[in-house]
């Protein structure tokens, strides 16, 4: 076990006809990369952006809570902390939580999946995570600018105002981000449809993929109207078109309908890869089946069809018809119920399960968690009559970050500690992981659980101050904020170690059935030279543990019959 | 377990060489079916998306036009049916050429799908040749958007013994209403629509360089195709212009024949009357802020067409298609109908509102 050479490595002493080669070592030099068709280095191109706009976001996220330690002015004052809480939402929604997941992660892992070569457009994966740069730099330059104060729903009145170059940077960086994201969807659907490998019929579709799925359709029909909407608000700014803009003779409210019907959906493009991870996650480290395939895969679809329904839930304050409003308020009800069918089904997959606390499954265990709470808080805003009084409080607040913060990103870091070793090639630190991930989750619900009391109690969002009386759960809420930035510092910094002093990573370390596990890690520049045969991707008795390796064997490479693996369990259900 | 899948040779990260040679034939792929399949799926879906961004458009449209109907029926009068209908038989005969061009390409015949994109890539700057002088001849009315609209009363208020005059369409009603100063303005149109070719023919110019730029060996033949693009899409765009400005200075001399008197005085003079009683309504601006995002980016989605046909102009001119690789003609071609899809619903709802 001790002398397991990485002849990987580029750095080791192999000359390199002997090394072993992967997407990460095949070539060298910038142009290697910034120029790659190769589907797992765009993802990990994705990968850094990401991580970099979150740490941007999240120090925005500190100088709040900072700010919110006492009534009094501490750093800034109220125009300064409205153009930061912008700053903050819009780069944390559009830079980090939408492509987070799949252009990301589903970028490196799709293919894979899937047995194929790459995606079914390489070209235009490239040019996606070109546009998602761009969008960023007008992000960046709306912060140079400065001004943009609207929030990150931008809504108008506020969004249309004479010369006011940030908001339109931000707008346009919107449009260009919505486009990097149409795009992505558009490759993954049709390699889902085109590509997939003999044997691998939609039931036998990882359930990550079938999230995948739902989440594209999403965004190939949600977000070309956020894109329309966007381009009009430009417009609007600079021409004065009079659509959005009341003192034209246009309808605000009208905004707000467009903005929603891509912006609820776009919680799902936030929410369903994440669930999708969590599907893989909870399955592969509980060794067992999950349970319910079918449901979790219909769930999936069936959010996707719903999300497109409710996306009057924003506007029950803003003036629409009664009749409406409690059309909106039924249906939103019902599109938990998916939701809540998928918890169910990850509860009843641990069942007997032999569960392992890797970092990745407490993750996992982490999004069952805060997805509960965020999900069942959900519902008392969908009520009417409480809404009315939860409406721009705290409460929203609490309520989006648990889904937002607390499940989609922590479905994000379950998924990089889940495939970090099939990425990088290397093994992180379990210690040091299980250390970041604890107090991820006690700093996250340290920050959040109060904000749910304190909307309760009438704490209005977007305030830079507040009654004497909220003082105590605001301290408690910025402690619980620093809490999670040093642990999400801690975690980022244990996987960026492992790169130079983890330990080589066999092809399966912790025993999954799908096809990501059958390629070497990291996987070569093809992934597979030809497709391989699928079976049931939960079968997890197909793979047997192996003591040399390290890492799981497929049951039938297995020497000698231990009686665990019998059989490959191919067409077992 | 396939980790010995690249053998110590593959080297390059993006020079792939494996069992098939075929250059049409991209290396992840199995085979020209799977493809083809994969390219139109994936182009149905792009058109998805763009119905979509066009159906903002429209959710606003049908908005404004339930609220204010009465905006839409006094402002469209300024539209001229003459010209959107011209522009709508040249999109759809555009159509009809890449249909066409389709075929061959299937059929292996280079030069038919030559002939045919050349012919749709012609249609499509004379169509934009006609919008720009529509855009110009309404900016010289001050018929622009809601913030920069300016009623047209004025024109007309010395218009009213000339009532009849002012039936058919608006602005040649104007027209007559005050003779000398349009004579001013038309000259103004015309001077003001050669600044906008001029803009149009800049753009044409730099995609031309940048399609050039696109190819990666470019030798003679490509030069020549880009620029046998560029000067098909210049003198398509001049011709339309040309054609809509005769027609509309023909239409000015010719008014005050025996023709048009009859026809003011037997017909419209109901319409005279309905018109007098529609009264400028107050947000007439906001049709014109529809009208211009839904042409102007109905013409931005032309530009993008011209751009892709003129692509395969140059490809067809390498003979990079055969019978078992057409996709990329089929695939544009597609987008192409789309585009002319949306002008058909485009002219009725903004043109032909009674
Ligand atoms: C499980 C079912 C869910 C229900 C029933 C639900 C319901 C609601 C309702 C009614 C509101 C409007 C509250 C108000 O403004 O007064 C709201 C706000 C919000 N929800 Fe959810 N939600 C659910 C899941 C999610 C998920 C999964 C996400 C994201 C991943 C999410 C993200 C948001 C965001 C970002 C807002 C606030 C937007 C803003 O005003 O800035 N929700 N939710
Ligand atoms: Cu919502």
């Amino acid at each position: 076990m001790a002398t397991v050479v990485d002849s990987s490595d580029p750095k080791s002493n192999y000359p390199i006809q002997y090394r072993e080669l992967n997407y990460l070592n095949c070539s060298k030099g910038w142009k290697s990369w910034f120029f790659t068709l190769d589907h797992k280095r765009i993802g990990i191109m994705y990968l850094m952006g990401v991580t970099v706009s979150f740490f941007l976001g999240g120090l925005f996220a500190m100088l709040l809570r900072t700010e919110l330690l006492s009534p009094a002015k501490i750093l800034m004052g109220p125009d300064t902390y409205n153009q930061m809480f912008t700053l903050h939402g819009a780069i944390m929604t559009f830079l980090v939580i939408i492509p987070g997941v799949p252009a990301a992660i589903g970028n490196i892992i799709l293919p894979v999946m899937l047995g194929a070569k790459d995606v079914a457009f390489p070209r235009m994966n490239l040019g996606s995570f070109y546009l998602w740069m761009f969008g960023a730099t007008f992000f960046l330059a709306a912060l140079v600018i400065g001004g943009l104060d609207t929030g990150w729903t931008f809504y108008t009145p506020y969004s249309v105002r004479e010369n006011n170059a940030s908001i339109i940077a931000a707008l346009l960086g919107v449009f260009v981000l919505g486009f990097s994201s149409i795009f992505t969807g558009l490759n993954f659907i049709v390699t889902i449809h085109t590509m997939r490998p003999p044997g691998m019929t939609w039931f036998k579709m990882p359930l990550f993929l079938w999230a995948l799925y739902a989440t594209a359709l999403i965004q190939i029909l949600a977000t070309p109207v956020l894109g329309i909407t966007g381009l009009l608000l430009i417009v609007e700014n600079v021409f004065r078109i009079g659509i959005f803009d009341p003192s034209l003779g246009g309808d605000p409210v009208l905004f707000q309908h467009f903005f929603w019907f891509y912006s609820h959906p776009a919680v799902y493009v936030m929410i369903l890869p994440a669930m999708g991870v969590i599907s893989e996650v909870i399955a592969v480290h509980s060794r067992k089946h999950i349970f319910g395939y079918r449901f979790i895969a219909y769930s999936s679809i069936a959010i996707a069809i719903f999300g497109f329904l409710v996306w009057g839930h924003h506007m029950f304050v803003s003036g629409q018809s009664k009749v409406v409003a409690v059309i909106f308020s039924a249906i939103t009800f019902s599109v938990s119920i998916p939701s809540a069918i998928k918890v169910f089904n990850w509860l009843t997959t641990m069942y007997k399960g032999s569960i392992r606390f890797t970092t990745a499954m407490c993750y996992g265990l982490s999004f069952l968690f805060i997805f509960a709470i965020g999900g069942l808080t959900g519902l008392f805003l969908a009520t009417l009559a409480t809404d009315v009084h939860l409406h721009d409080t705290y409460f929203v607040v609490a309520h989006f970050h648990y889904v937002m913060m607390g499940s989609s990103l922590m479905g994000l870091f379950a998924a990089v500690h889940h495939w970090w070793p099939k990425i990088s090639g290397k093994m992180f630190s379990e210690f040091w992981g299980r250390i970041a991930c604890l107090g991820v989750f006690l700093g996250f619900n340290l920050t959040f659980f109060p904000q749910f009391m304190l909307g309760t109690r009438g704490m209005p969002r977007r305030y830079y101050t507040y009654l004497p009386e909220f003082q105590e759960l605001h301290v408690l809420s910025s402690m619980g904020a620093y809490l999670l930035g040093i642990s999400s510092a801690l975690m980022v910094a244990t996987l960026v170690y492992s790169i130079y002093r983890g330990k080589k990573a066999p092809a399966n370390p912790w025993g999954g059935a799908s096809l990501e596990w059958q390629c070497s890690s990291p996987p070569p520049h093809n992934n597979f030279d030809h497709p391989p045969l699928a079976g049931d991707p939960y079968v997890m008795e197909s793979v047997v543990y192996n003591e040399e390796i390290g890492g799981f064997v497929p049951a039938e490479c297995q020497g000698d019959n231990n009686g665990s693996g019998t059989a490959a369990g191919e067409k077992e259900v | 377990m396939n980790t010995a899948a690249t053998t110590p040779t593959d080297e390059h990260a993006d020079s792939h060489d494996h069992e098939h040679h075929d250059p049409r034939l991209a290396h992840h792929f199995d085979s020209h079916q799977q493809q083809f399949d994969t390219g139109k799926l994936g182009i149905w879906l792009f058109l998805v998306t763009e119905v979509l961004f066009f159906s903002g458009l429209f959710g606003f449209y049908a908005v404004y036009r339930s609220l204010h109907p009465e905006v839409f029926l006094y402002a469209s009068q300024f539209l001229d049916t003459v010209l959107g209908a011209a522009n709508t038989i040249v999109l759809l005969f555009s159509s009809l050429t890449m249909a066409w061009g389709v075929r061959c390409a299937q059929l292996g015949q280079t030069k038919g799908l030559l002939t045919c994109l050349v012919i749709t890539l012609a249609c499509a700057a004379i169509f934009l040749g006609v919008k720009s002088f529509e855009y110009t001849e309404k900016a010289h009315h001050g018929l622009l958007w809601a913030g920069m609209y300016q009623s047209p009363e004025h024109h007309e208020a010395a218009a009213v013994p000339a009532a009849a005059g002012a039936v058919e369409s608006g602005d040649h009603g104007a027209a007559h209403a005050d003779d000398h100063s349009d004579d001013a303005l038309f000259e103004k149109t015309k001077h003001t629509l050669s600044y906008m070719t001029t803009v149009l023919w800049a753009v044409i110019l730099l995609s031309g360089i940048g399609l050039a730029a696109l190819f990666k060996n470019p030798n003679q033949k490509t030069m020549a195709a880009v620029l046998g693009c560029v000067l098909i899409s210049a003198i398509g765009l001049q011709l339309g212009a040309y054609a809509s400005i005769g027609y509309h200075h023909f239409g000015h001399a010719a008014e005050p024949t025996a023709q048009e008197i009859e026809m003011a005085e037997t017909v419209p003079a109901e319409y005279a009357k309905q018109k007098e009683k529609i009264p400028e309504p107050k947000l007439a601006g906001t049709f014109f802020s529809v009208y211009f995002c839904m042409t102007g980016l109905h013409a931005i989605h032309i530009i993008g067409g011209m751009i892709a046909i003129s692509w395969l102009i140059v490809r067809t001119v390498h003979g990079a298609f055969t019978t078992y690789y057409f996709g990329a003609v089929d695939f544009i071609g597609l987008y192409w109908h789309l585009v002319d899809l949306i002008w058909i619903y485009l002219f009725p709802l903004l043109y032909l509102i009674n």
